[in-house]
Formats: C-alpha cells, sequence, structure tokens
C-alpha cells in the first residue's frame, strides 16, 4: 500500500531473506563505485584531489563532480564519460539477487512484473503548477501523492483544485506540518476543518465515531496523515535521485488573519474541495 | 503468546497497532513507548519477544534506539514501522543495524501479522 524500493517488496512478500538481500546490496556497494571512486580507478584524479574537493564542499554547496570541473581537477569530458561509466557499471538490486542466489532469472522478470504493477497506483498523473518554480517535478509529485493517499488512506471523494502562489496561509481549525530537508527545503501542510479533522480521525483510528476521542488524539491523527504521506514523498524523491529527510510533526493553530508567508519563502496552495462546509488545503512552503 | 512493544510517538499508530496485536489472538501488547530512550527502559522491564519501532520521533529516533539495543539485547527482534520504508538507504540501514524486517506505512493489518508471526 506504500511506496517501496524492490527488495523491500521482495523482503516483505517473503521471496528473498533478510539475509540475502543484505548479502545482495552488500555486492552492490563493492560494484558501483561513486563518482569518485570511478573517476580514480580510471587514472582521471587521485585521491588527494577527491579529499581536496570534499574540503571545499565544506564551504561551497556543490555536488562532487561539479567541484572537481570547477576545480580544474577534471575536464567536463572526463566527468561525463565518468557518469557514463557509472551508468554502464551499475549492478541493480534484482540483478546482485540473482547473482547471490536469492532470485533465478526468470523469477526476477516475474517479480519486476508484480513490483512494478504494485508500484503503477503511485505513477504519477500530472500536476500543473504556477510558472516558474524550481524543481517543480518534485512538488508536482508532491501533491499528486497527496490526493493519491487521501483516496486510499483516508477514503474521501474530492476534487483537487489549481495550485496558486499565496502570500498568507489562510486560517482555518488546525494545520499540521512536516519539515522536508536535504537536496531542498521546504515545510508541508495540510489545513482541515473540524469536521475533516473528525473524518481523518475515523479513517486513521478506523472508527465508526470518534465523538469521545480527546482533542489530542484527534489532533494526532492529522499529524500521522501527514506524516504518511510525507514519507511516501521522501521514497518517491529517493527513486528520483532528490535526497528529502522527514522531521517529526507538528500542530499548527493559526490565527483567525492566516499566516504571513515569512520573507524567502514562497507557498503554493492547492484547495481540496470535498464538501460546503468543509475546507482542506495542501500548502507547500517552499524555501528560494 | 508472543509479547509486543510499541514503540511510536503517534498515540493513533499505537492505538492501530494495539488493535491489530490484541485480535490476533497469539500476540500480546506489554506497553507503550513514546521514544527510543523509553523504549530502551521498556525493553528491560517488559521483557518483549518483539519491539515494533518507528524511525522518525523526536528524541531518541528509532535508529539510534536499534543500534543501542541490538548491543544491550541479542534476543530481543526489532521490526521497524515506518512511513520512510520506502527510502531505499534508511531500510538499508535498518536491516544493517539488525531490524529483522521494516514494515512500511499506512500498512494492512494481515500484512503486519504475517511479519511479526514470522519472527
Amino acid at each position: 500500500m506504500a511506496i517501496k524500493f524492490f527488495g523491500q517488496f521482495l523482503v516483505e512478500r517473503n521471496i528473498v531473506t533478510r539475509d540475502a538481500l543484505l548479502k545482495a546490496i552488500e555486492m552492490q556497494e563493492r560494484t558501483n563505485l561513486k563518482l569518485g571512486e570511478m573517476a580514480v580507478s580510471v587514472g582521471y584524479i587521485t585521491q588527494s584531489d577527491i579529499e581536496l574537493a570534499h574540503n571545499a564542499q565544506m564551504s561551497k554547496d556543490m555536488k562532487l563532480g561539479d567541484l572537481l570541473v570547477e576545480m580544474g581537477l577534471l575536464t567536463l569530458n572526463q566527468l561525463n564519460d565518468v557518469i557514463t561509466r557509472q551508468k554502464n557499471t551499475h549492478l541493480y538490486i534484482g540483478e546482485a539477487l540473482v547473482q547471490v542466489g536469492a532470485l533465478t532469472t526468470e523469477g526476477l522478470q516475474q517479480y519486476l512484473q508484480e513490483f512494478k504493477a504494485d508500484q503503477s497506483q503511485y505513477v504519477s498523473e500530472g500536476i500543473e503548477l504556477p510558472g516558474g518554480i524550481a524543481n517543480s517535478r518534485i512538488w508536482e509529485m508532491a501533491a499528486d501523492l497527496t490526493y493519491k493517499m487521501i483516496t486510499r488512506v483516508l477514503d474521501l471523494q474530492f476534487r483537487p483544485g489549481k495550485g496558486e502562489l499565496v502570500t498568507t496561509i489562510d486560517s482555518n481549525f488546525m494545520l499540521a506540518a512536516m519539515d522536508l530537508a536535504g537536496d531542498m527545503d521546504a515545510r508541508y501542510l495540510i489545513s482541515v476543518s473540524e469536521g475533516l479533522q473528525k473524518s481523518i480521525a475515523k479513517a486513521i483510528l478506523r472508527e465508526e465515531s470518534v465523538d469521545s476521542e480527546p482533542a489530542e488524539v484527534l489532533e494526532d491523527t492529522v499529524m500521522e496523515f501527514v506524516n504518511v504521506v510525507c514519507g511516501n514523498i521522501s521514497a518517491k524523491a529517493s527513486q528520483m535521485g532528490v535526497i528529502l529527510n522527514i522531521n517529526p510533526p507538528v500542530t499548527i493553530r493559526p490565527p483567525a488573519a492566516g499566516l504571513p508567508v515569512p520573507t524567502g519563502h514562497m507557498a503554493i496552495c492547492f484547495p481540496i474541495h470535498i464538501g460546503d462546509d468543509e475546507k482542506m488545503q495542501l500548502i507547500l512552503l517552499i524555501k528560494n | 503468546m508472543k509479547k509486543v512493544l510499541i514503540v511510536d510517538d503517534s498515540l493513533s499508530v499505537a492505538r492501530q497497532l494495539e488493535r491489530i496485536i490484541s485480535e490476533s489472538g497469539d500476540l500480546v501488547c506489554v506497553g507503550h513507548a513514546k521514544n527510543g530512550a523509553e523504549a530502551i527502559k521498556m525493553n528491560h522491564s517488559e521483557n518483549p519477544d518483539i519491539i515494533c519501532m518507528d524511525m522518525n520521533m523526536p528524541g531518541m529516533d528509532g535508529l539510534t534506539a536499534l543500534r543501542t539495543l541490538s548491543v544491550m539485547d541479542k534476543d530481543v527482534k526489532v521490526v521497524m514501522v515506518t512511513s520512510l520504508g520506502g527510502v531505499g538507504d534508511k531500510f538499508t540501514e535498518a536491516l544493517k543495524l539488525g531490524a529483522k524486517n521494516v514494515i512500511s506505512k499506512p500498512f494492512e493489518a494481515e500484512n503486519v501479522l504475517r511479519i511479526l508471526r514470522e519472527l
């Protein structure tokens, strides 16, 4: 029901053992050279060049390859050659599992098909963002995954509104937020009205009625929904080559005038239309 | 009956897991810790067979607690229950630190029970 990588899918279904997967991952780690290691192995640079670049990375936010080129230690052609060699020699986890004897080649093909079918429910259908937003494919994925989780986890019928840039985050009964950090920094927020908070609580707790639940538990269910969505956003981002770490979720009670978007940030607000009396929004507060 | 300790800062996740475990018939929940440090204390006091632990918690997180538990108690079996299960690096790190399996959120009751019963 969640975004997974292939090795996890196989262990969860008891197709391969945990120990076999670890053996295959160790083989991958020995085979799949990092960019610096590959550049050294073909003789373009030395180990001391890598150390120089790593020291420079402490004061410059650049990828190792770009930095090696900027420092004149590697040419652009050499960098492209190293990246091509990395791609051509990459050992995928499925192939590694065949090599350690945990899967047959035929089994690998069959399970890859099953894995693709399992994960196809999370393939993005395309979300339109306002123009000029950096890393738009990540934020489109975040919005798309939110919609899919509203359907699958909360079992709510809704109509997604168009994402628009806002300068104030509207007031609502509560907001649950989670900070995303890594290759980009942002805050993911879900804003819900009181009735929707109860709908979310019923779905998460799997209870017919939540009228007797304390406010703390009702708030926690919205935070847990945010946690589930953001964890899956982090997983999908890592499949797209982007690191997005998550922090524990928090609750915000916005003032009646709403929350102004802080300087140095932009906010995209996606209205989620559920009913006339209820209000739900997804807000992506992205650091410029 | 196998004894299970739940470790999660979320009250709602703890409620979901407690229900799944209590309805299983062959597993019993012996407590709920809200972070890694509490988990280490309750592992000592409750002596569970299995620990179901979240990764992302305030205070001591799940992977730090797993590292400590793997050294302190060779018998307890730890399963990570996390929304980060699909992040390959996190999954691999958990297995390398000694986790027996990783369950991704959102989870299904039958999947949770199958994995816990296999331990």
